[in-house]
This record gives structure tokens, sequence and C-alpha cells, in this order.
């Protein structure tokens, strides 16, 4: 995979523009005529009036119910060029790869989908997975494999590292890491530093490999809204 | 010991990279990465016997008073840590003074820099901020966060900050609680509330945006918080 | 009065410096400091009826904040908003604009902040029976969640409703569902706006509505 445009004759990156870094990044891509872009449900913010929507449920109903589903738009720019402007609701900063078929696959955490060429496919069963690798929240692991460009965002600004022995991070940190890393998912120091030091899970990885962590994590966030909400009283029956 | 500070300004993260044996103490729930070689352990600090009410808890809401101290076992151990809200981190260099810094604004502090959690200098906390202070004293460094922008303030004779805009200040400031305007009925009205008067010499660091006024805009949004009466 | 922006574009506040016997026309809530020379007075924002129209029906504040400085010296303030984001200084010599509810956050005293008629379909979409017209003489500052940019507009174009903060005179916005209910609702892109005409339309490349929308189903 490469940050700039290595490729086969086949397929053709997108010409784009990230704006608004690092805080509240925003994409703008030029969609070839009859090309089709898969979207991140809501990550819409203008577009050309030919610019046609489709909405797709990727893994059907049931996935809807365990909790576990992405939504994603299909946008098809119809007879000739059009222009798309797509970000995230959450600030932060877009990253953008293309990933080739013969280069390392894409570890990217769910939330941080943003858009991928048609030549991406999302796998959301792989070997090796590891259920409740971000304790909940409604998030899991993507693998992105094929040919093309997938852009994706962070909760906060990305830093990229570079693993060469061992690095452990935050789970509620990570947006994506290349396939050949190894990883184990454990307590932060212990039993008690679970509950009292406020870190969660950790991810021990392995090898060689990049990763992309991001600056801020989103439980803490959501534990900060609590005392700004409503309360409601109910009866218990 | 080396801080660097990276992303700014408004999801910055501080990367510190320690020579063998240096120690440092930082706000529980604030690693986001570590390199291996580094030896963690988790205190608890006391506050004071001060009634916990809603608005104390507020103070408390992501802010744990829990702290982690880092000691590294080999030289080039690295620590990456980060505050839980957007903003800024700056490093202030204590050299024997004291500084009072908001309990939320606290991100480390070096071995050799005192911390006292039971400061009581603003009494009778009327301010709907429900803010706790508190105080670093000492030399070394200490790293605080900020929501949004910090910046200084040289005050000489008179001036006014809003409490939620306050993240810390110079110790032989005098201030006080009191309105923006000439009447409380205008304060309040004007959205202004309770303000800080600093007079005297020193400086104030302000953060451009308010916590609670963020929190607020975007809680009235959320779904509500459910609770069931006996 | 001068006025610079610092901490743009993720944190825009802007350091006001107000001559003697200048006021300040401010959202309420927007003063994050000031010398204590500055005077600081809440006033209905447009009278009390026209306070009460902005408030249930444009959105608006009930109060704004006016501060003059009472001193013969320059004094100065530092005005910010409630999400972090950038700040736009527009220069009005006569003309106006559209503004979005909450993109308001202080203007000089020769600026007025008028409610117009939007039109029931906007009601329908949740924007509001009346929209806010900003039109006179001197800066008036607008700020957005997020990054701010523009866009000009000669034809149609189609904007997520959320994102508009601003847009000109001659534009005209017609809001409904992006695609059938049922594509309207899972493509969670639910409301936009078909936009059409000639001028310049503001966005911004975030919304707490949009923000509160992520949060809710993860709590």
């Amino acid at each position: 995979m490469s940050d700039t445009n290595q490729t086969s004759p086949s397929v053709k990156p997108l010409t784009h523009v990230i704006e608004g870094r690092p805080d509240f990044a925003y994409l703008k891509v030029q969609l070839p005529a009859q090309e089709t872009l898969r979207v991140e449900a809501s990550a819409m913010q203008a577009m050309d009036k030919h610019v046609t929507m489709r909405t797709r449920l990727k893994g059907g109903f049931k996935r809807l119910i365990s909790g576990e589903n992405l939504f994603l738009n299909e946008f098809t720019a119809q007879g000739k060029e059009g222009e798309l402007i797509l970000g995230s609701s959450l600030p932060g900063d877009i990253k953008r790869l293309y990933l080739t078929q013969n280069g390392p696959a894409l570890f990217l955490q769910s939330g941080s989908f943003l858009a991928a060429s048609t030549g991406i496919e999302t796998q959301t069963k792989f070997q090796g997975l590891i259920k409740g690798f971000f304790s909940g929240a409604g998030l899991f692991l993507i693998k992105c494999v094929g040919e093309g460009d997938i852009f994706f965002n962070s909760y906060g600004g990305i830093i990229e590292i570079q693993v060469e022995n061992e690095f452990i991070i935050d789970n509620n940190h990570i947006v994506a890491f290349t396939e050949g890393l190894e990883y184990s998912v454990e307590k932060f120091g212990g039993y008690k530093s679970f509950f009292f030091s406020g870190e969660g899970l950790v991810a021990r990885f392995h090898g060689n490999g990049r990763i992309w962590i991001q600056t801020r994590a989103m439980p803490p966030f959501f534990a900060w809204l609590n005392p700004f909400r409503r309360v409601v009283q109910k009866k218990r029956n | 010991m080396q801080i660097d500070i990276l992303a700014q300004p408004a999801n910055t993260i501080t990367k510190i990279t320690f020579a063998q044996n240096e120690e440092i103490t930082a706000e529980g729930g604030s690693m986001v990465a570590m390199s291996g070689g580094l030896d963690v352990q988790t205190t608890t600090h006391k506050r004071g016997k001060r009634g916990i009410g809603r608005a104390v808890k507020r103070a408390f809401a992501g802010e744990n008073i829990f702290l982690n101290h880092y000691k590294a076992e080999r030289d080039g151990a690295h620590l990456y840590i980060a505050p839980n809200l957007s903003g800024d981190i700056m490093t202030h260099e204590l050299q024997g003074g004291s500084l009072i810094v908001q309990a939320t604004s606290f991100l480390a502090h070096e071995a050799s820099v005192d911390m006292d959690v039971s400061w009581q200098g603003f009494k009778n906390m009327l301010s709907s901020e429900g803010l706790f202070w508190l105080k670093m004293s000492g030399t070394g460094k200490v790293l605080i966060n900020s929501f949004g922008a910090i910046y200084p303030v040289a005050v000489d004779g008179e001036y006014i900050v809003d409490t939620g805009h306050i993240v810390a200040f110079d110790e032989g400031l005098n201030f006080s609680l009191s309105k923006a305007g000439k009447s409380w009925m205008s304060s309040i009205l004007g959205g202004e509330g309770i303000v800080c008067r600093f007079k005297g010499k020193g400086t104030v660091w302000c953060q451009s945006h308010s916590p609670s006024g963020f929190g607020n805009a975007l809680g009235r949004l959320l779904d509500p918080i459910v609770e069931h009466q006996q | 009065m001068k006025h610079v922006v610092h901490g743009a574009p993720s944190f825009a506040h802007i350091e006001i410096t107000l001559n003697a016997g200048d006021t300040l026309i401010a959202e309420s809530g927007a003063m994050a400091s000031m010398d204590a020379s500055l005077d600081q007075k809440a006033k209905m924002n447009g009278g009390f009826f026209g306070a009460l129209i902005r408030k249930f029906f444009g959105r608006e504040s009930f109060f704004i904040s006016h501060f003059t400085n009472m001193s013969g010296r320059d004094a100065k303030i530092i005005i910010t908003q409630k999400a972090p984001g950038d700040i736009r200084a527009i220069k009005l010599t006569g003309g106006g604009f559209y503004i979005q509810p909450g993109a308001f956050v202080a203007c000089e005293t020769g600026v007025k902040l008028d409610v117009k008629w939007a039109g029931f379909s906007s009601w329908v979409a949740g924007e509001g029976l009346l929209r806010n017209y900003v039109h006179g003489h001197g800066a008036v500052f607008i700020g957005g969640y997020g990054a701010i940019y523009d866009k000009e507009i000669d034809g149609e174009y189609i904007i997520d409703s959320s994102h508009i903060i601003g847009y000109s005179r001659d534009i005209k916005l017609n809001v409904g569902m992006s695609g059938g209910i049922f594509s309207s609702f899972l493509s969670g892109e639910g409301l936009v706006a078909r936009v059409e005409g000639k001028g310049k339309v503001f966005l911004q490349s975030r919304s707490v509505r949009n923000l509160a929308n992520f949060i809710n189903p993860r709590l």
C-alpha cells in the first residue's frame, strides 16, 4: 500500500483534496463519470446535483440487530464528473491510503471508516478476528483488501507510528494498523489499574508495521457529557 | 526528559521521552500509548472533606482523581499522554512559586513538583462551573491542557475572566468572584453569570472556549438519562 | 473598533479593542475575558416581542449582551463561541445575508439582525418558521463548529442542511428529504437543502446536531 499513487493501469486513484486539517478535516472528491464511491452514512456535506445516492446495509438485517452494522451510502456521478464533499461527525483528521493487491491489508476501526472506492473490499469476518477488541461501544475491526483508495477519519489528530519491536496502545485510541503486526489484548497494569487508572483494554503490538493512533478517545468524552444531559424520572412498573 | 507537543492546536498530544530512572506523574485515564520499558504505579489522591454535590461531580466527570506514576526502566522509553477534551497543551516551568490550576486542566507533573488538592481559595463557590482547583508548587515542569487555545494575560491592575475560561493563574494575584456588569440581572440574563475579577500583578492563563458552554450546547441534544423512581 | 481573530481555524476567538464610548453587541455568554473598564448590559434581542419571536421561532437567544467602554482609554475584550471552530469577520456596507441560528457571534452597532418569514417547508424541515437576516454597516462575526468554507453557487447544488451557516440574499434553499423515506432514515443523511440561485453559501465542516446523532446510539 502507499500514500502516493503507485497503481496498476486498471484502477485510477481519485482526484481529491483534504482541507480543514488537522482538527475538522473534510474531503473533497472529484468523482469521474459513472464511478461509485462507498461512504459512511451521514458523512455527505455537499455535492453536485447530478451525484446520486443509494443506501446499502452491509451485512443484512441480522447485523442491524446485533449492533454491528456498517451503513454505507453509494454515491455515483451520473453522466459527467461530479464533486462530493465528505466529513465525519467527530472532530478530527482524515487520512488517505492507496491499497494494492499485493500489498498488506489494512485493519480499520469501524467508526473510522469514511469512504472507499469500489476496488476495495471491506470484510467484517476474517481469520484471527478478536471479539471484544474495543470493549463494546459498538465498534469492531474491519479488514480492507483490494486495490483503490481508502479514506479514514480519526477522533482527534492522527499520529503514525512505525512499530519496530513492541508498542502498547489504549484500544480506544486505535484507528488502523497494517496486516503483519501481531497483537494481543490485555488489561492495563493489572486488575487494580483497570478500575483506578482509567485505562481499560490495551493492545500490545509486536513485529513490523504501521499503526495509526488518534489523540482522543470516545468513551471518556461520552462520560464527560453525562452531567450535561437532561435527567428524566420514570416510574418503575 | 524530552517533552514534545504534537497534533496542535485542537487535539494535542504529548510525547515524553525518558532517560533511565526519570519519572512523571500523570492524570489517570490520560495514557494513549507507550513503548516497553516503563513501570506504572497507580495511586489515588484524597480530596478534602467537601460535600459531593452534583456540581462537584461535574468537575469529576471525565476527570479521574487517580494518578499514574511512570518510571523509565531504560533510556528512550516513551509515553504518549493526552487529555480527554479537544484543546491544547502547554508546559509550564515552575521555579519556586505556586500556580493555581483548574483541576480538569491538570495533565502531568514532574516528580519534583508538589500537588495540593485541597486548596480552598474559592470559598462558597456560587459558580455553576463547580470547579476544583489544584495548587502546584516547587520546581519543575507542569503539563496543562485547555479546552480551546490558551492565551496568557499579564494582569497589571484589574482584569475580568469568565470562570469557565480560567486555566491557571499565579498564586500572588488577588481575585474575587463577581458579576460582569453593573447588575446581577444583567450578568445572568446576558449569559455571563459569575466572573472572576483578578487584581494586582501576575499572569492568568485563559482558554478560548468554555467546556460547560460546549457541554450544554451538545448535552441539550443528547438522549436524556432515565432515572427510575423506587 | 478594531478586531483580530486568533486561534483560527480550530479555536477561533476574537480580540476586540473598543475605543472610548464604543459598544459591541454579542451573543449571550460570548465573553471569555475582558478589561475591567468595560460594562456589560443584557438587552432583549429586538425588544420584548422581537426577542420572544426570535426565541421560539427563530431559535436565537432571548437576550444578547451589549459591552460598552465607559472609560476614556481603549479597552479589550475576548469574544468566543460555544463550539470550537472558525469565525469569519464580514464587513457589511449596506447589504446583508441570511445566517442560521447559532451562527451569530457578535457585531458592531451599525449592524441589524432582522427576522424574515422562511416559509412552511422550512418549518417542517425543522429549520424554523423565520430566518435571520443580518444587514447594515459594520463588522459582523459569524462562527461555526469546525472549519468554515464557502461555495460559490451558480445554478443548483445539494448541501446537508446542518452544515449551512449562512447564504447570500439571492440564494434560495429548498429543504427536503435526501431520498425516499426508507433511504433517508437509513442513509443517515436525513434532510438536505437543494440550493439554487447565484451567490455564496457558507458551510461548516461539522455540526453539533450530527455529533449528537453520532453519540446517542453509543451512550
